[in-house]
């Protein structure tokens, strides 16, 4: 065969094959009959609740008919039904006024994600494998209740153990009364950027185990240290109008917004004036002003406050004295102000001393409680709970059950999280996705998505007015998933002994009546605690300060399986779908490191590689990282995307409170290679440049 | 040069066209193969050849303005029978004066009258068959416009202006499956609006 006949063949088979393997397929797609009549090309809008957060904001869904492909009786068609197409604020939500943020727009992705679980599944190859079978619902029921079964038969009902995320309301209130039916502990539970710290600051402070909220709408005066309330902190949509009105509502009185950080988040760079501080010592400079506001009402100085002069404010924040008594003189002069702190200031060892110190500065200002001020909405009971390290460190149970909660990925790599959770025999999850920790699960009993269930909000913070709120289904099941409380419910009645006096349904418990009574948390007694931070690493070995913070689109990582998210520009950086390390340009300069280039960040638990980005805006003593990339199993979106700083921190905790305080790790860097494309950025640099020299003091 | 002989090149050209034109590439956010269930071919004439298409084939026969007439349905309905006993469009057709589209009746609507009339006609049990599986008819569109004619046309206005349904749709009491019998293109909308009087900018039909 000569060279030409070669090419002709190839051609001709080549398209002969294309041909075979394409064109129209005699056997149809199933067609289902609809389920409901709709106008087709009209929209309808329903109210629910938006599950991303804790903020509980109140969305409208915009349902319009269209061609779904769905599971029904156990097989695969189309059908026409009502999808919800769009979500906005609810404009009769006291919490959300009408208004969605980025990661609450996304949330529509949820249902229609091409990788959302449909039908429950068996591990049947290793755990972790990722190897499952796909079972029927009645079996899987029969299988969680058998492993329940034998527990109650070994009267071993102590071995269950409920894994959760915080705050979700009435869902979690029927978790804990089902496990308190049948004998097992209060459930367990777990977030990365748990603001456990502040709730209990807040109890010992003012008697409220709770989110404050703030007034900021008639504040004159907002001193923030380091909480990013605008992008990732607390109740975001609710702060975001509130500060357009403080800003831009009141001819004539627009206030001023000062923030504290040792790095410029989105937040700061809205800021009038932005104060660098040393990290950890923000609840040092917050009694510095305290101090000098008491003394600017001719008031004593508060009993806690008599020794934090300036000059000792400068020696131990880097913040000079003459910055402190300017932020104190206007702090008296400007009432009503108030002082709000979040985030970093939070996570360190002292992280309780942070916050306590911020509400003697509001009490000081006469801002509790007060129009401009900081207040605490009526809470109704609060479930127990237990934290994680319970089950970690403790005798492992022999039953878990997982309900949507990711602590493999959100836990540093040192917690051995998941030796810990594949150490128990069973492990049930019912999340609509695979993630790290799912991945570990025996069964798994998919969810239905938010938008196809009853959901239910009680919000702790964000309005006065605020009011749990609880809403029906938007649109009917999309695959052959169930509500994990109507499953639970469900496997509550077909136990050998079945438990008595729970609710037929989620539906009933959420319309139920609920019978509120008083919060009675008690407040701790503060103790010895320490003002200064500790940090894992010597400072002369690893001498940078590793500030992992929620990312504004993937938060904490929950969301990066969201391709919008993903898309989503960071607003400093504009970095997308991508890690990176952001570093101060001069220092980078000094360190011969170029935008893109890849570096090594190294702590005493381990080390990761990322791209640099120069950046203006984070002190020279600091590093910062977003969390939410760095999945290893999470969705194709997700997984093997960057970079997990969570995983090399050291997994040093917060005493009081046992949560992990993610601020508290030092790192080294080291320049490892150029540019590897890996930084993906949408526009131009960040042009602000706030001054770093005059708060670093002698250290630099 | 792979290509010396310059028929070698011709002769894959034309396969690698006709393969192209026959075949409908799978693409995210596309219908899957072969799923005609979806309304996805807007069998309208474009001025533009644009391969914003799920296939390069459905692209050109668009920019020809090849389409099937009549469109194959799934099932053989009648709309003599139905009118001429009396029925009238907005029994089945149910949405026309609500919304912007008359809508397709399911087998639900169907069955409203066909549980209980000609059930002994093979057709009419064939359908209950059908119903009593849970399964739908996938009617498929015969009118409609290309998408980059931007045309947005809604139903209801015209019903509210008392149009009657054959002005556009012809006489259906002569047809059995709907067939295009009034070719609606611009002149048609365009000379119907002046006579009504009714508003002929630009931004009335097509944003």
């Amino acid at each position: 065969m000569d060279r030409r006949h070669f090419i002709k063949l190839t051609a001709i088979s080549g398209t002969t094959a294309a041909l075979a393997a394409c064109g129209n397929p005699e056997n149809q797609v199933i067609r289902f009959i609809p389920e409901e009549e709709l106008v087709p090309g009209l929209s309808t809008w329903k109210p629910s609740v938006c599950p991303l957060c804790n903020a509980g904001c109140g969305v409208i869904a915009r349902v319009m008919e269209g061609d779904a492909e769905v599971f029904r009786n156990g097989q695969a068609g189309v059908i026409r039904m009502g999808l919800v197409k769009k979500l906005e604020g609810n404009p009769e939500d006291p919490i959300s006024q009408g208004k969605l943020c980025a990661r609450g727009q996304a949330a529509v992705q949820i249902t229609y994600h091409p990788d959302r679980l449909d039908k429950p599944r068996k591990r049947s190859g290793e755990r972790g494998s990722g190897q499952y079978v796909d079972i029927s619902w009645d079996e899987a029921i029969k299988e969680l209740t058998g492993q329940l079964d034998a527990l109650v038969a070994a009267n071993d009902q102590e071995s269950l153990a409920f894994l959760t995320r915080p705050r979700r309301g009435r869902r979690l209130e029927l978790i804990a009364q089902l496990l308190q039916r049948y004998g097992a502990p209060a459930p367990v539970t777990f977030e990365l950027f748990s603001d456990e710290v502040l709730r209990r600051a807040n109890a010992m402070s003012f008697g409220a185990h709770q989110l404050p909220t703030f007034d900021l709408e008639n504040s004159r005066y907002v001193l923030v240290f380091g909480a990013d309330f605008l992008g990732t902190w607390n109740s975001t949509v609710a702060h975001s109008a509130a500060y357009g009105r403080m800003r831009q509502g009141r001819p004539g009185g627009r206030a001023k917004f000062v923030h504290v950080d040792a790095r410029l988040s989105q937040t700061g760079a809205n800021a009038d004036e932005f104060v660098a501080i040393r990290p950890g010592t923000e609840g040092v400079l917050a009694l510095g002003i305290a101090r000098a506001v008491a003394a600017h009402r001719g008031g004593k100085p508060d009993a806690g406050s008599a020794d934090y002069t300036p000059q000792e404010v400068e020696q131990r924040t880097g913040v000079p004295a003459t910055k402190v008594e300017q932020l104190a003189r206007e702090f008296a002069g400007n009432a009503p102000a108030v002082a709000i702190i979040g985030g970093a200031p939070l996570a360190h060892t002292n992280g309780l001393f942070n916050a306590f110190a911020v509400n003697t500065l509001n009490r000081v200002a006469g801002s509790v409680n007060q129009p401009g001020g900081v207040s605490f909405i009526p809470q109704g009971t609060q479930t127990p709970t237990r934290p994680l390290s319970e089950i970690v460190a403790g005798t492992p149970p022999k039953v878990l059950l997982i309900d949507d909660v990711n602590p493999v990925y959100g836990s540093p790599g040192a917690s051995k999280i998941a030796d810990a959770l594949k150490r128990i025999p069973f492990i049930v999850s019912f999340g609509s996705f695979i993630d790290e920790t799912s991945a570990l699960a025996d069964l798994i009993l998919p969810d239905h998505s938010f938008l196809e269930s009853w959901v239910q909000a009680s919000p702790e913070s964000g309005s006065p007015k605020g009011v749990p709120t609880k809403f029906g289904p938007v649109m009917r099941p999309l695959y052959d998933t169930r509500p994990t409380p109507d499953v639970l419910l469900d496997v509550s009645r077909k136990l050998a002994k079945p438990l008595a006096g729970l609710p037929t349904s989620f539906e009933e418990f959420v319309n139920a009546e609920v019978v509120r009574r008083a919060d009675s948390m008690p407040i701790d007694d503060p103790g010895p605690w320490s003002e200064t931070p500790q940090f894992d690493g010597d400072a002369a070995q690893y001498p940078y300060h590793l500030i992992p913070h929620a990312s504004q689109a993937l938060y904490d990582g929950s969301l990066a399986h969201l391709p919008w998210l993903q898309e989503l520009p960071d607003p400093m950086t504009s970095g997308m779908w991508c890690s990176w390390v952001e570093i101060n340009e001069k220092k980078a300069r000094e360190l011969g490191i170029a935008q893109g280039d890849l570096i090594e960040v190294t702590s005493t638990q381990g080390s990761l590689r990322a791209p640099a980005f120069l950046s203006p805006g984070i002190a020279p003593d600091a590093i910062a990282i977003p969390v939410g990339q760095g999945h290893t199993n999470f969705t194709r979106y997700a997984t093997n995307r960057g970079v997990n700083p969570i995983a090399i921190l050291a997994p040093t905790i917060i005493p009081e409170t046992g949560t992990l305080a993610w601020a508290a790790t030092r790192v080294k860097i080291a320049r490892v290679g150029g540019p590897d494309e890996s930084l993906i950025l949408f526009g131009g640099a960040t042009r602000e440049r706030p001054d770093w020299t005059h708060g670093r003091g002698d250290q630099h | 040069m792979v290509f010396r002989s310059r028929n070698a090149l011709l002769l894959a050209a034309f396969f690698l066209l006709a393969a192209t034109t026959a075949c409908e590439f799978k693409s995210p956010g596309q219908p899957k193969l072969g799923d005609d269930s979806v309304p996805r071919s807007r069998w309208g004439t474009s001025p533009v050849f644009t391969p914003a298409r799920a296939s390069f084939g459905e692209a050109f026969r668009q920019f020809i303005g090849s389409r099937p007439d009549p469109v194959v349905q799934p099932f053989d309905f009648s709309h003599q029978i139905h009118l001429t006993k009396g029925a009238v469009c907005t029994d089945c057709h149910t949405a026309v004066e609500q919304g912007p589209r008359a809508s397709l009746p399911s087998v639900n609507t169907c069955m409203i009258c066909h549980s209980q009339i000609a059930t002994d006609r093979p057709l009419i049990q064939q359908m209950t068959a059908m119903s009593e599986k849970g399964l739908d008819f996938q009617w498929r569109r015969v009118y409609d416009y290309a998408p980059e004619s931007h045309v947005r046309f809604e139903h209801a206005p015209h019903i509210r202006a008392k149009v009657e349904c054959s002005t556009c749709h012809g006489n259906q009491a002569e047809q059995t499956v709907a067939r295009r019998m009034v070719n609606m293109d611009m002149g048609f909308c365009v000379n119907c609006h002046k006579s009504k009087q009714a508003s002929n900018d630009c931004l009335t039909c097509h944003y």
